[in-house]
């Protein structure tokens, strides 16, 4: 493999080849931060059966990542509130370049490209004037910065590229929590919080915007999927008293009411009030949430909103959709196939899997 | 209000009792395994007498069905203090058909206990009663947490006793015991072979542990957290009501109760290592201690402040617990601080 990869590299490097892709790279899945045993931080590349394609070095911690749709490129997004956005030659595992962030703005460790991989979005957050904003780049043989544009709320998180026959829209989960670096991640608006889900024209023209009643108000709107209809799923982390009956997952279509899952089921509690990812599986008829916190995954019924199994993972938190399921990684370094009910062990590794897995598209 | 005076007593003496025995098995060389042992002097004991004793309260309740009788509240105390002593493990059986939320709908942030029982007693349909249909209704007004309001809540004892509702505490006491049984049939059955044999369910002997270290991390959670940290609010906004089972006047002693079986269960997953064995015995010494002194049945203090800032050292004690727990117990059971789980993002 190494050699291989050198060898490519090597091509590259010369000229010769044509335009490497991700094929080049055995095809990797997904992608996932981690930390390794010594303390180093690292980007993966993961196949369907949890075998390591690559790794690559990354400067500190990171959090979700979004893969070039054709390119062997990754942007690596540092968790919040950091400022580094690494584009990773997934090649060679060289940095090829690093985003920047405006000075009062940074990172909320999650991005997307444009299906043609000519755009990237990221979420950051505009601190000096607590604004969610979302980064636009223009991606060619560099990463420019060529503007932004209002997220729609505070405090944005997951976004994604919604396509449908009639439009094209970035999907936004406004989590509704106000943070300055000079504080960390200290909390500081959470009695007036009031979280999202926005949906922006690819120049920023807001083209819907779903709240949830004021009794949800501080439910922050964190992480979504997206169905193959357009489906929205959201997940969310309370930020009120610990012990409520609090929906965690959401389904949304625009121009018809969410609809909130599980909501009489006790088992929610399970997730101690905290969804970390989300993935639809089975054609969108069950959309699956993780909680690192309840230690546990749920998978519920899109149709009918009731929780169809659990799963207990210790600190569990990527998730993502594969042909057959699920997969879902660990803070303990397992990779976990969930399928027709069973939950199955694919690998472990030394690693401790970071926050999501990113599947490439 | 009922006393509790007695059940103080003895749970002075039990404790020191305990503390005896813990002492005398440490001293001698440990044969049994320690999955073996948390199963046979622990759990399958713990589930056994839950059984037993709600099974108890349901033929008791045949015969005294007034919320004011005292064979009654009694027996209803009895079947409660066996399950708070087993409550923290939630895992298996417990979790079959949620029958854990089944015997202990709490905590009820939203009322649905008084909800569900209000529509309950003014339907009055005794179709409902027989063991199989009220098996199918809501959680909400089933178990324990649904008996004790039957039974303790000021304004609803304050009216008139009627047949209904007799029948209703029948049909609640007998769901708990059916309850009950099965979760000790399935532990007696399967689950405590599935367990020691740890090559199915479980894959090793270290995830059988893992579990274990879960159950009793989630029980001092639960105590922080729910126990003390719901009724203590803020301090500017203390919730008294929001104490579990204040109308019997039961918190405090549930504190105790879940401590005293939390304590045997840390005790054997130290497995051996005295030093650490006599940490923890000292760091569960001290919030038991306070806890049987606070004096204070239904945490009413938390609205007083001259009494509040004793409940807010029973939590800091178990918080400090809680870490002791985690930095030194988890790490030889292979539970490493959740990469994940303590990031939240």
């Amino acid at each position: 493999m190494t050699s291989r990869r050198g060898f490519l590299a090597g091509l590259l490097a010369s000229g010769l080849a044509p335009q490497a892709s991700w094929a080049d790279l055995g095809a990797p899945a997904f992608l996932s931060a981690a930390r390794a045993p010594d303390g180093r931080y690292l980007l993966a590349g993961l196949s369907y059966q949890g075998d390591i394609r690559f790794t690559c070095p990354l400067p500190g911690r990171g959090h979700a990542a979004a893969a070039h749709p054709n390119r062997p490129e990754a942007i690596a997004f540092a968790r919040r509130p950091g400022r580094f956005a690494e584009v990773i030659d997934c090649l060679s595992g060289a940095t090829l370049a690093q985003l920047q962030p405006p000075a009062s703005h940074h990172f909320y460790g999650h991005g997307c490209f444009t299906p043609d991989g000519k755009r990237l979005f990221t979420t950051e957050n505009d601190f000096e004037n607590s604004r969610g904003v979302i980064g636009v780049w223009q991606v060619g043989a560099s990463y420019q910065r060529i503007g932004s544009f209002s997220s729609g709320g505070i405090g944005p998180h997951d976004l994604m590229l919604r396509q449908t026959d009639s439009s094209v829209a970035l999907v936004v989960a406004n989590g509704g929590i106000e943070t300055h670096p000079d504080s960390g991640r200290a909390k500081l608006n959470i009695p007036d919080m009031r979280p999202n889900l926005s949906l922006l024209s690819l120049d920023g023209t807001m083209q819907d915007q779903m709240q949830l009643g004021s009794d949800l108000r501080m439910n922050s709107i964190r992480h979504l999927a997206l169905a193959a209809d357009g489906t929205i799923g959201f997940a969310m982390q309370w930020q009120g008293d610990q012990g409520s009956d609090l929906p965690i997952v959401g389904l949304y279509s625009p121009g018809n009411a969410p609809r909130l899952m599980a909501q009489e089921d006790p088992r929610l509690r399970h997730l101690n009030g905290y969804g970390g990812s989300l993935a639809f599986a089975d054609q969108g008829r069950q959309i699956a949430v993780t909680s690192p916190r309840g230690g546990v995954v749920q998978v519920m019924n899109t149709g009918n909103g009731t929780i169809v199994n659990e799963h207990p993972l210790t600190d569990v938190c990527g998730l993502a959709t594969t042909d057959k399921g699920l997969v879902a990684s660990t803070g303990t370094g397992q990779l976990i196939s969930i399928a027709t009910g069973q939950a199955r062990r694919l690998q472990s590794h030394g690693l401790a899997w970071d926050n999501h897995l990113i599947p490439l598209i | 209000m009922p006393s509790f005076v007695f059940w103080k007593a003895f749970d002075v003496k039990n404790y020191i009792l305990i503390l005896t025995t813990l002492a005398s098995l440490t001293a001698a060389p440990l044969q049994a395994s320690m999955v073996d042992e948390v199963l046979d002097d622990q759990i399958l004991p713990g589930m056994q007498t839950l059984a037993e004793m709600s099974d108890d309260l349901a033929q008791t309740s045949q015969t005294a069905c007034q919320a004011g009788d005292a064979r009654l509240q009694n027996a209803f105390g009895a079947a409660f203090d066996a399950w708070i002593r087993v409550s923290h493990l939630r895992f298996g059986p417990t979790e079959t058909n949620n029958r854990a939320f089944a015997l202990s709908f709490w905590p009820d942030s939203r009322g649905k206990i008084p909800k569900t029982l209000a529509a309950t007693l003014s339907r009055e349909d005794t179709s409902l009663l027989p063991p199989e249909a009220f098996a199918q209704t809501s959680i909400a007004g089933r178990g324990f947490y649904a008996l004790e309001y039957l039974l303790f809540d000021p304004v609803l004892t304050a009216e008139p006793e009627t047949p209904f509702k007799c029948q209703l505490i029948q049909a609640v006491s007998q769901d708990i015991a059916l309850t009950s049984a099965a979760i000790q049939a399935d532990w007696e059955q399967t689950y405590a072979n599935q367990m020691r044999e740890a090559d199915g369910r479980y894959s090793d002997e270290s995830e059988v542990k893992q579990e274990l270290f879960k159950s009793l991390n989630t029980g001092l959670q639960m105590l922080s957290d729910m126990r003390l940290g719901r009724p203590l609010g803020s301090f500017d906004a203390p919730r008294p009501k929001r104490a579990e089972a204040w109308r019997s006047g039961r918190s405090q002693h549930h504190i105790v109760l879940a401590l005293q079986s939390l304590h045997p269960l840390a005790v054997a997953l130290a497995d051996g290592d005295q030093p650490l064995i006599d940490a923890l015995d000292a760091a569960f010494e001290k919030p038991i201690t306070r806890a049987l002194r606070l004096d204070d049945p239904s945490l009413a203090g938390v609205a007083d402040p001259a009494k509040r800032f004793r409940i807010e050292a029973l939590q800091q004690e178990i918080r400090d617990l809680k870490l002791l727990v985690e930095s030194d117990l988890g790490p030889s059971l292979g539970v490493q601080a959740g990469f994940n789980s303590l990031d939240g993002d």
